[in-house]
């Protein structure tokens, strides 16, 4: 993704805006029932399994998840922030927006870690140290689901971290300049990840709480 | 998009966070996890219309971007329909370990 | 600044780095053909191998277990590395960026990543299917393919998992390349049909593909860290990933079947010399066929243990989805009627393709129906009636393509007697294999099974002759397709009298396609008095 001039199959440089745009759109829609298999297993299993699935959810640390869920959010509010000002010309701020979205990025990804940490000394790990007398089977299921969720969005929130870190680096360094479409993409791939944790957020901390 | 418009979608958002988690608390039976995608679906709007800009995109990348999701609905809706009408009673799982 | 006017894609560089670092569409599209081929002939040989063994009743080539990985091989090679990239990849590469009057597909790099991703995920699953195979099935049913199943399972599920992405980046670069860079005057109702089904197939590898994906995903979960998802034993349901699997599967038939459907729409009209009936029905049941082909993937599991509801519901919208196919089928016949009609190859490739896509689907409906399903589930029937689809309407499609295009891709003409003589051959060989295999399935045999009773020896003789011949009829356009690069003479910008842009630059075409972008002035596959109209205003 450089931002060389025209590519040749191109008449224009919108026409080459919007096509990487599309492009873009069309890539996250594939994200969207990648994560969305996983997501309409979990529902599934939680109508087929009913209240000792739900109850399972229990097991989670709300209050880490809900900390995340603000962390994450405030980082996509800074990446709108470092993409308005790139594209408004300015060379220093969009920087020091996009330091500060990698930098909240990271503290969601230590917090998750710490997450696993607890979840680790409660014996909660499918496959490596899992309790079943005192959980139970469907719990089980449940954390495998859990697990799965959270490591691949982890997965992506890394590669979207590395990816922002370039960025940025790129734009200190002038050449990555405003008229392409590199900045708007990173930005669109960046909230996307923050999408698909809003919707893993309810099913996986908030089910369970008050039963 | 002006500054203002982010931190006003922020804060927005933020509200939204503190009102899912406090309502996950409430006793509301079968309701919470409706109102808890409900909230999920408003906060993925704002970050969806906002801060990734379909609210002035044509109509193309708008039609792409809605496509994913319906298209995971009809796996959700037709898969969940098989699950609402099992009948097979399982038995269960601590059991069969 | 003009190129000189002997300079094409072909010679334009040389030396291997210039195709394995080639970012020119046409020049992927001959890695693909390369990589097609190969495995084409790999599941070719499992399938040589399957039909020997099946001549005798007991075992007559080897043990039971080889037995089940051999036609596991067969499945998996043809399904995922041949029928699902083979048009789109190929020829879809190839022509679809010329029918638009584009110099390129939008993301060129992106494309040669493809192949990449494809080549990566054909090997590794080729050695684990040699270095001792797997016993599953194409279909990976759970419980079995977690905790019974031998073998390298976990690598040829990577090894798939692998070209899922060639899948979707491939579809991703075909959707936005027809969006975004059709010439000037070419609106979507002068698109040629192959660019519509080409890009209805795009919608199915973008939005299928990735379900695909997690499901093959949380079956390495399962078979590596043996942690509850499907399996029973561990609490899990089965069915849900029957579903999963055909959420994805189900839709790669109309990705495989799709695009051979655009190609007999293009060579229908030119060897008729009369605009395609009904464009716009044709276009539109495109549209139809992808999206409804979501909707159906239950019939795969009436017998599985899905709920009665469910599944009435899943054989309702099968029956829809054969309307879209149906009108098409009315359509291509319909372009027939007092057309002046040439028995050319690709002509009668196409001629096959129609017969045999309709048997194929007309056994499908009997399929959609519970009550018959029910009997022929898991039999000989179900075999047929697939192979109807895939390899009489898929396979046909894919050699129609091939003797069409051939022309444009080398710049060479085969000769014609042979390649007629080849699509007689496979079209006889393919009735003679399959058709038997439905009276096999409706007397009950099952599929998967090595071993037989006596009284069905009569009809896999048959079937295995039958192969034998079809063997030949795709073995033969290798002979003569090798002859035409050496000696073949050389063919004009448009041998057929066909009308679309791909056809108004010279053959085999310049590096950047067209001297100048053509401008489009009107629809496609119109004639006058049996001349054809060019798309291209001003070439």
């Amino acid at each position: 993704m450089s931002e060389r001039a025209i590519g040749f199959q191109y008449a224009t440089v919108a026409q080459q805006r919007e096509a990487s745009t599309l492009g873009m759109w069309a890539f996250l829609a594939t994200e969207v029932l990648f994560f969305g298999a996983l997501i309409a297993a979990y529902l599934n299993y939680r109508i087929w399994l009913g209240d000792e699935f739900i109850a399972a959810a229990s097991l989670t640390k709300v209050a880490l998840g809900t900390a995340n869920t603000a962390v994450l959010l405030t980082s996509s509010a800074c990446m709108a922030m470092a993409v308005m000002t790139f594209e408004a010309g300015s060379k220093r701020a969009p920087v020091l927006w996009l330091t500060a979205t990698a930098l909240l990025g990271l503290a969601f990804v230590v917090i998750k870690a710490s997450e696993w940490w607890l979840d680790y000394q409660e014996h909660l790990i499918p496959a490596l140290n899992f309790d079943l007398a005192r959980h139970g089977g469907v719990a089980e299921i449940f954390f495998v689901f859990y697990f799965c969720a959270t490591g691949l969005h982890a997965l992506h929130l890394l590669i979207g971290i590395s990816i922002v870190a370039w960025l940025a680096t790129a734009i200190g360094r002038g050449r990555i300049v405003p008229g392409g479409s590199t900045t708007r993409l990173v930005g669109l791939y960046w909230h996307f990840v923050d999408v698909v944790w809003i919707f893993l957020f309810p099913l996986i901390y908030l089910a369970g709480r008050n039963g | 998009m002006s500054a203002a418009t982010i931190w006003k979608c922020w804060f927005a958002l933020m509200l939204l966070l503190a009102a899912t988690t406090a309502s996950a608390f409430v006793p509301l039976g079968s309701a919470n996890i409706v109102i808890s995608l409900a909230i999920a679906v408003a906060k993925a709007l704002i970050v969806l219309l906002f801060f990734m800009e379909l609210r002035g995109s044509r109509a193309l990348v708008r039609a792409f971007a809605a496509a994913g999701f319906f298209w995971l609905l009809i796996m959700i809706v037709l898969t969940g329909a098989d699950y609402w009408h099992r009948t097979d009673a399982l038995a269960p799982i601590d059991q069969v370990r | 600044m003009h190129a000189p006017h002997d300079e094409t894609y072909l010679n334009a560089r040389v030396g291997i780095r210039s195709w394995l670092l080639t970012t020119d569409h046409k020049r992927i599209a001959l890695l693909y053909f390369a990589g097609i081929t190969f495995f084409f002939f790999i599941g070719g040989i499992a399938a040589t191998l399957i039909r020997l063994e099946l001549i005798t009743p007991g075992p007559t080539l080897g043990s039971p277990d080889f037995y089940n990985r051999l036609f596991t091989m067969h499945g998996i090679v043809m399904v995922w590395f041949f029928l699902i990239p083979s048009i789109p990849t190929t020829m879809g590469n190839f022509i679809l960026p010329m029918m638009i009057g584009a110099r390129d597909l939008a993301f060129p790099r992106l494309n040669l990543l493809s192949w990449y991703f494809y080549i990566a995920g054909g090997l590794i699953t080729i050695a684990a299917l040699l270095l001792g195979g797997i016993d599953t099935g194409w279909t990976f049913y759970e419980p079995y393919s977690t905790f019974y199943a031998t073998g390298y399972l976990i690598l040829a599920v990577f090894g798939i998992f692998v070209s899922g992405f060639s899948s979707i980046l491939t579809g991703l670069n075909f959707i936005v390349t027809v969006h975004k860079l059709r010439a000037p005057g070419m609106t979507w109702y002068r698109l040629p049909v192959f660019v519509w089904s080409t890009y209805a197939t795009s919608l199915i590898l973008i939005l299928a593909t990735p379900v695909l994906a997690m499901t093959l995903l949380m079956l390495l979960a399962e078979r590596v860290l043996h942690v509850g998802l499907f399996s029973p034993q561990l609490g899990g349901d089965p069915i849900l990933f029957q579903h999963m699997f055909w959420f994805y599967s189900h839709p790669a038939v109309y990705i495989m079947i799709l695009p051979s459907m655009g190609v007999i729409s293009e060579i229908v009209p030119v060897f008729a010399r009369k605009p395609l009936f009904g464009y716009k029905f044709v276009v539109w049941c495109s549209i139809a066929i992808a999206a409804i082909g979501f909707l159906v993937w239950g019939h795969h599991m009436f017998v599985a243990g899905q709920s009665l509801y469910a599944s009435l519901a899943f054989s309702f919208l099968s029956y829809l989805v054969a309307v879209p196919s149906a009108i098409k089928v009315f359509n291509w016949t319909a372009t027939l009627h007092e057309g002046w009609i040439r028995f050319d190859a690709p002509m009668l490739y196409a001629f096959g393709f129609i017969g045999l896509f309709t048997i194929g689907g007309l056994t499908g409906l009997f399929l959609a129906a519970l009550p018959i399903d029910v009997h022929v589930t898991d039999t000989y029937f179900i075999v047929a009636h697939f192979h109807y689809i895939m390899v009489g309407g898929a396979v046909m499609g894919f050699f129609a393509g091939l003797h069409y295009w051939w022309p444009k891709i080398t710049g060479r003409l085969y000769p014609d007697y042979w390649a007629r003589f080849a699509a007689i051959l496979a079209f006889f060989g393919f009735n003679l294999t399959f058709f038997p295999q439905f009276i096999l399935g409706y007397l009950g045999m099952p599929r998967r099974y090595q071993s037989y009773p006596p009284e069905f020896q009569i009809w896999h003789v048959l079937s295995s002759a039958g192969a034998s011949i079809l063997a030949f009829g795709y073995a033969l356009p290798l002979f003569y397709f090798a002859w035409s690069i050496l000696r073949g003479s050389r063919a004009s910008a448009n041998p057929w009298g066909a009308t679309g842009l791909e056809w108004s630059t010279r053959s085999p075409p310049p590096p950047e396609n067209f001297a100048a972008t053509p401008t489009v002035v009107r629809a496609p596959y119109q004639y006058d008095q049996g001349k054809p109209c060019m798309q291209a205003g001003d070439v």
